[in-house]
C-alpha cells in the first residue's frame, strides 16, 4: 500500500523554477520567424514544422513532441491548419499558455473555402494585414502572461509592422509592373485565395485545399479552358505540393496551341531553408512576388 | 522535467492496444479476414463526410461516432458478402472497403468541392507519439495518464471479457463453422459480434494512437504467435507477448534515434516475425531430418 502511494507520488509532474525563460513553441515557419521577432530576446522560440513540411501532411517525430511537452506557450494558426493536433492544443489550454493567431481576425475578414459557414480558409499569413492583427493579438496575450516583459514585445511589434509596412510599400510597386489583365495566379492546389484579395490577382487552383479529394476531370478541363481563353503565360508549382498534375495541365494546354510555361515555385504552406530569400516571413511574400513577376512578365 | 512518466505511458498504451489486437487479431488470422483492420482504415471515410455534414463539426467525438457506424456496417457487409454471396473472405473485404473509400470520396467532392481538410488522417486519426498532450491531472499535478489510455483500456477490458466467456463459441466457429453447426452453436451469433467488437476496437484505436499501428499489431503478432503454435490459447498469449515487446523496444529505438514511434513498432513486429519464421523453418526441417533417419 505505502509502496503503491510512493509510486503515485512519484507520478506528479514538476513545476519549471520560475526566472527561466519562457519556451515558446510555434507550429508552422511563419508564426516562428514573426513570434522570433517580438520576443525573440526574452524567450526561447521554436519550430516544430521545418522548411518544406506541408501542415497537411505534418507527423510529429519525438523531439517535437519533448519541445511540446516543455513548452510554456503553444503558438498555432487555427482554423484547421494543425487538424487533429489543433484540438489538442486547445485542451492543453491552462496548463500551458495556447495562442491561437487566427482568433486575433475578426471573422469576417477570414475567407470561406466553400459555401459551407463553418470552415474558413487556413492560408491567413498570405496577406500580412491579417496576419499582423494576428501578431498584435499574439502580443497582448504575452503581456498579460509575462508583464515584466510586456512593454518590450510592445516596443518590438511596433519595430516589426514598420518593417512590414515598408515591405508592402516595395511589393505594391512590384505588382505595378504586372499589367492587370495578366494578374492570374495559377497554382496546384487553392492556398493563395488571401494573397489575391490582397494584390487583385485572380486565383485558380487544380486541386481544393483538401489533397485527398483528387481534381475531377472537369476541373481540369475547365482550368485548360480558362488558361486558353484568358491566354495565361504562365503557371505556379508550390515547394510543398508535387508538381506532376500541373504538367498535364501544361501538355492539354500544348495540344489546345497555348504556350504556357512553369513560371517558377512558390512558397505556400511553408517557408525556404534559413538564410534564404524566403527564410523568413516577409522574405517568403518578397520571394512569391519576385517569383510571380518573373514568371508572367517575362 | 519527468519524461519517464511520459515514456512509461506511451508504452504502457501501445502495449494495452498490442494485447487488444492481438486477442481480436488471432481470431481474424484464423478466419483469414487478418486485413479487416485496414480495410476499416479506409471505409470509415463516408461515416466522417456524413458526420460532418450532418453536424457542420471536426469535432473528434462526431467524427468517431461516424466511423464507428461505417465501421460496424463494413463487417456487416463483409459478412454478408462472405456468408450469404459465397465469395471468399478476401474478396469481401476487397470489395466492401474500396467501394466504401470510393463512395466516400465522391461524397466529398460533392458536398465540399474538395474546399475543406476532410479526410481520417487529418480528423479521425490520433497519433501514438501526441498522446501524452492530452493529459488526465488530478489533484493539481499528479498524473493519472493520457486521455488516450482511459479511452481504449475500457476497450481492453470488453474484449478481454467478450474472449473469455465466449471463447468456447468463438473459437469453434473459428476453426469449422460446420461442425459448430451441427454442435447447435450459432455461427451468425459469434461472427457478428466478434466483427462488430473488431469495429469498435479498431475504430477507437485509430482515435486515440492512429491507423498504421492498430493494422499492424492486429496482424503481425498474432501471424508470429501463429508459427510457433497450434493451440489457440497459447497464440492469443504469445501474441500479446509479441505485440508488448515490439511497443517496448519500438519505442525505445524510436526514441533514441528520433524517429516515428509506430513505425518503428511495427517494424519491430516485422522482425520478430521474421525471427519467428526462421525458427518454424529450421524447426520444421530438424523435425523432418529426424523422422526420416528413424
Amino acid at each position: 500500500m505505502s509502496m503503491g502511494l510512493l509510486l503515485l507520488q512519484s507520478c506528479r509532474l514538476e513545476k519549471k523554477a520560475p526566472g527561466e525563460k519562457l519556451l515558446i513553441v510555434c507550429t508552422t515557419g511563419m508564426l516562428g520567424d514573426v513570434v522570433e521577432n517580438i520576443c525573440g530576446e526574452y524567450a526561447d522560440v521554436k519550430v516544430i514544422m521545418g522548411p518544406g513540411v506541408d501542415p497537411h501532411l505534418y507527423k510529429p517525430n519525438p523531439a517535437d513532441i519533448r519541445l511540446l511537452q516543455n513548452s510554456d506557450v503553444i503558438v498555432h494558426n487555427g482554423l484547421h491548419l494543425e487538424g487533429k493536433m489543433g484540438e489538442i492544443f486547445e485542451k492543453l489550454d491552462g496548463e500551458k499558455i495556447v495562442i491561437r493567431w487566427s482568433e486575433g481576425i475578426p471573422e469576417n475578414q477570414l475567407l470561406h473555402a466553400t459555401e459551407d459557414e463553418n470552415s474558413h480558409d487556413p492560408h491567413i499569413w498570405f496577406d500580412s494585414d491579417l496576419f499582423m492583427q494576428g501578431a498584435q493579438y499574439f502580443t497582448k496575450r504575452m503581456g498579460e502572461s509575462d508583464t515584466i516583459n510586456a512593454q518590450h514585445f510592445k516596443k518590438n511589434l511596433e519595430l516589426y509592422l514598420i518593417k512590414v509596412n515598408a515591405l508592402e510599400e516595395k511589393v505594391s510597386k512590384m505588382i505595378d509592373q504586372i499589367p492587370v489583365e495578366k494578374r492570374v495566379l495559377i497554382t496546384s492546389h487553392d492556398a493563395f485565395s488571401y494573397f489575391g484579395r490582397k494584390y487583385g490577382f485572380r486565383v485558380r487552383g487544380l486541386q481544393g485545399i483538401s489533397t485527398v479529394a483528387e481534381f475531377g476531370v472537369k476541373d481540369k478541363v475547365e482550368l485548360v479552358n480558362y488558361i486558353t481563353k484568358n491566354q495565361v503565360p504562365a503557371l505556379f508549382v508550390e515547394s510543398s505540393v508535387s508538381s506532376r498534375s500541373l504538367e498535364s495541365v501544361i501538355e492539354a494546354c500544348h495540344k489546345k496551341g497555348h504556350k504556357i510555361k512553369i513560371g517558377g515555385t512558390l512558397l505556400s504552406d511553408a517557408m525556404d531553408e534559413k538564410g534564404k530569400l524566403g527564410g523568413t516571413y516577409l522574405g517568403m511574400i518578397e520571394y512569391n512576388i519576385q517569383t510571380i513577376l518573373e514568371g508572367i512578365n517575362e | 522535467m519527468n519524461e519517464w512518466i511520459f515514456d512509461i505511458w506511451t508504452i504502457i498504451t501501445a502495449s494495452t492496444v498490442a494485447c487488444t489486437s492481438a486477442i481480436l487479431g488471432s481470431f481474424l488470422v484464423l478466419r483469414k479476414k487478418a486485413m479487416v483492420g485496414d480495410a476499416i482504415s479506409h471505409s470509415v471515410l463516408p461515416g466522417i463526410v456524413l458526420a460532418y455534414m450532418v453536424s457542420q463539426s471536426r469535432a473528434s467525438w462526431v467524427m468517431l461516432i461516424g466511423a464507428a457506424i461505417f465501421g460496424v456496417l463494413t463487417n456487416v457487409l463483409i459478412e454478408f458478402l462472405n456468408k450469404k454471396a459465397k465469395m471468399t473472405a478476401d474478396a469481401s473485404i476487397g470489395i466492401t472497403f474500396t467501394w466504401l473509400f470510393a463512395i466516400g470520396v465522391i461524397l466529398l467532392a460533392y458536398f465540399t468541392a474538395g474546399g475543406i481538410d476532410l479526410d481520417q488522417e487529418c480528423v479521425l486519426f490520433g497519433e501514438i507519439s501526441m498522446i501524452n498532450l492530452d493529459k488526465i491531472v488530478v489533484d493539481e499535478n499528479l498524473y493519472l495518464g493520457p486521455t488516450a489510455f482511459w479511452f481504449i483500456f475500457p476497450v481492453f477490458i470488453l474484449v478481454l471479457l467478450f474472449t473469455t466467456i465466449g471463447f468456447k463459441g468463438l473459437k469453434i466457429t473459428s476453426f469449422n463453422e460446420d461442425y459448430a453447426a451441427s454442435l447447435g452453436i450459432k455461427n451468425g451469433f459469434w461472427n457478428y459480434s466478434l466483427m462488430a467488437l473488431v469495429s469498435l476496437s479498431t475504430v477507437m484505436s485509430f482515435e486515440s494512437v492512429g491507423a498504421i499501428l492498430v493494422v499492424g499489431l492486429l496482424v503481425i503478432p498474432p501471424a508470429s504467435a501463429y508459427l510457433l503454435t497450434k493451440k489457440l490459447k497459447v497464440m492469443i498469449f504469445l501474441g500479446c507477448l509479441f505485440g508488448i515487446m515490439s511497443s517496448v523496444i519500438g519505442f525505445y529505438i524510436a526514441k533514441h534515434y528520433n524517429l516515428s514511434i509506430s513505425g518503428c513498432i511495427v517494424c519491430v513486429a516485422g522482425l520478430i516475425f521474421l525471427v519467428n519464421l526462421v525458427y518454424s523453418i529450421i524447426q520444421s526441417k530438424s523435425k523432418r531430418n529426424i523422422s526420416i533417419q528413424q
